[in-house]
């Protein structure tokens, strides 16, 4: 069966997570900045004020004056998210993270383990923790086991019966489809409310009407029994099956700043002092980089995430540095720190070696091969290197950053 | 996921010196040692705008023993510091 673990409100739980007592307040996500002021999540004590998440910023303080708006904070949750997959997978679960708060996992290679799928969900929700309010479902398509996850109370697991889907999808509300608000508002308009309602029309006239979206949420809400076994869409997106994600890399660099900084100039003499350090770790083991993220720790409490996916992967600081530079341009704010952290790695570490070396290589290695000796004789943080950051600074403590090559 | 946080330290940090002054401001003895000349003296006013403003009276002095020293009096603090790259 495939299952699914859903944390409703993932971001704002992960903003309040050091900060439990405001959960109990009248609070919700803040709108990102330069988006359309409109709430993310809220709590629970802010939806019996009257608050509903997508509301406007404006209409929800007039409803509720005592509203905290909470920021966003990709960073943290990121970090929060990782660690429940973490969790999950020193379990024995091998997941597939969709987003924040919702993952799916097959049951078939833990239920002899646990005893069962209803406890094998047991022991994924224990894994998660109590304090994220998961619930969890488990049915034999990943739409279905989704449903099933959001109608469970924190802490419960609902199984859905194989030869039951249909009839457990069918009385369902439509804000369960992955459709859009438009659409759904057509269908309501048309009297369609439930999953079951849509199941029950005619395949070509939703298809007719709503176009291959709406033919995709009616094959979804169990319109073709049986038909969708290793059915794919047009997204390649198979409904009875889960990716599981390759062993995660624990490759990870952050540069602390002792003030924060503003200027492009720091900040990409600082990536490169990332990449030199991470490059050199030896748990890479000469492979190279797929996929990487950079993170930065904001003045005033934000945080912010870009993640890039390279077209080919690499190893070479210059084309590293290349792609991720421009990323630090779309920084909002003045940082504290900067991450880098390398998500996917490629599998090989085969590569044509060069007929004629690189200009420089040799000295490159021997000067490796120094600054090794030098850490062997004198420890950690003996080598450290000098990155100019404000030159021009009248506070000569100001002009450049001892940075650690450790 | 754990970075390995590495925090960067800044070049340059003032240190704490011992400075017998005059009664013009001027340092007359440094870390224990005479002056033998300032050789320039300048003022840093900066970050005034922030909490942490900074107000300081550099002095480049020769020493008895013939080290150049960079020294200045921290007006915010009311203390004295020596300073390298200054």
């Amino acid at each position: 069966m495939i299952a699914c673990l859903l944390i409703p409100g993932f971001e704002l739980r992960a903003a309040l997570h050091h900060r439990p007592r405001t959960l109990l307040r009248p609070a919700a996500l803040a709108p990102l900045p330069g988006t359309e002021p409109l709430l993310g999540p809220v709590t629970a004590a802010a939806e019996a004020a009257g608050v509903r998440p997508g509301m406007r910023l404006g209409e929800a303080l007039a409803t509720c004056p005592s509203l905290v708006l909470v920021e966003r904070d990709a960073l943290l949750v990121e970090t929060e998210w990782e660690q429940v997959i973490r969790r999950l997978e020193d379990n024995g679960f091998a997941v597939e993270p969709v987003e924040p708060g919702c993952l799916y996992f097959d049951t078939r290679g833990v239920e002899r383990l646990y005893g069962g799928v209803s406890p094998a969900l047991k022991r994924a929700l224990a894994a998660v923790g109590s304090t994220w309010n998961a619930g969890a479902g488990a049915a034999d398509r990943r739409f279905a086991a989704l449903a099933a996850a959001a109608i469970a109370r924190p802490g419960q697991a609902v199984v859905v019966d194989d030869q039951r889907t249909r009839e457990f999808l069918a009385p369902l509300p439509l804000t369960l489809m992955p459709l859009e608000a438009g659409r759904r508002e057509e269908l309501d308009r048309l009297g369609v409310k439930k999953i079951g309602q849509l199941a029950g029309l005619p395949g070509s006239a939703v298809a007719e009407r709503l176009g291959p979206d709406g033919r995709r949420a009616w094959s979804l809400a169990g319109a073709e029994d049986g038909g969708n076994a290793g059915w794919n869409d047009s997204a390649g997106w198979n409904d009875t099956k889960v990716s599981a994600r390759p062993p995660a890399t624990d490759l990870a660099e952050r540069l602390e700043f002792p003030e924060a900084v503003a200027n492009e100039l720091t900040l990409r003499r600082a990536l490169t002092a990332l990449l030199d350090r991470i490059l050199a770790r030896p748990e890479r083991g000469g492979r190279e980089i797929r996929k990487v993220a950079l993170s930065a720790r904001l003045v005033g409490g934000g945080s912010w995430r870009r993640t890039m996916t390279l077209r080919e992967p690499s190893g070479e600081r210059g084309t590293l540095r290349a792609a991720l530079g421009p990323k630090l341009a779309e920084l909002p704010a003045p940082v504290l720190s900067l991450g880098l952290e390398l998500l996917t790695l490629s599998e090989s570490e085969g590569r044509q070696l060069a007929l004629v070396p690189p200009e420089g290589e040799e000295l490159e290695t021997r000067l490796q091969e120094g600054l090794r000796q030098v850490r062997a004789h004198a420890g950690a943080g003996a080598v450290a290197t000098v990155v100019e950051v404000a030159p021009w600074s009248r506070i000569p403590e100001q002009r450049a950053l001892l940075v650690p090559r450790d | 996921m754990s970075a390995r946080l590495n925090a960067a330290a800044r070049l340059n940090e003032p240190r704490p010196a011992l400075v017998a002054e005059g009664f013009d401001g001027s340092p007359q003895r440094v870390n224990r040692q005479g002056v033998e000349v300032v050789r320039e003296e300048w003022r840093v006013l900066d970050r005034w705008w922030t909490e942490e403003p900074v107000n300081r009276r550099y002095f480049e002095v020769v020493l008895e023993s013939g080290q150049n020293v960079v020294v200045f009096r921290d007006d915010e603090r009311g203390c004295w510091f020596s300073q390298r790259g200054a």
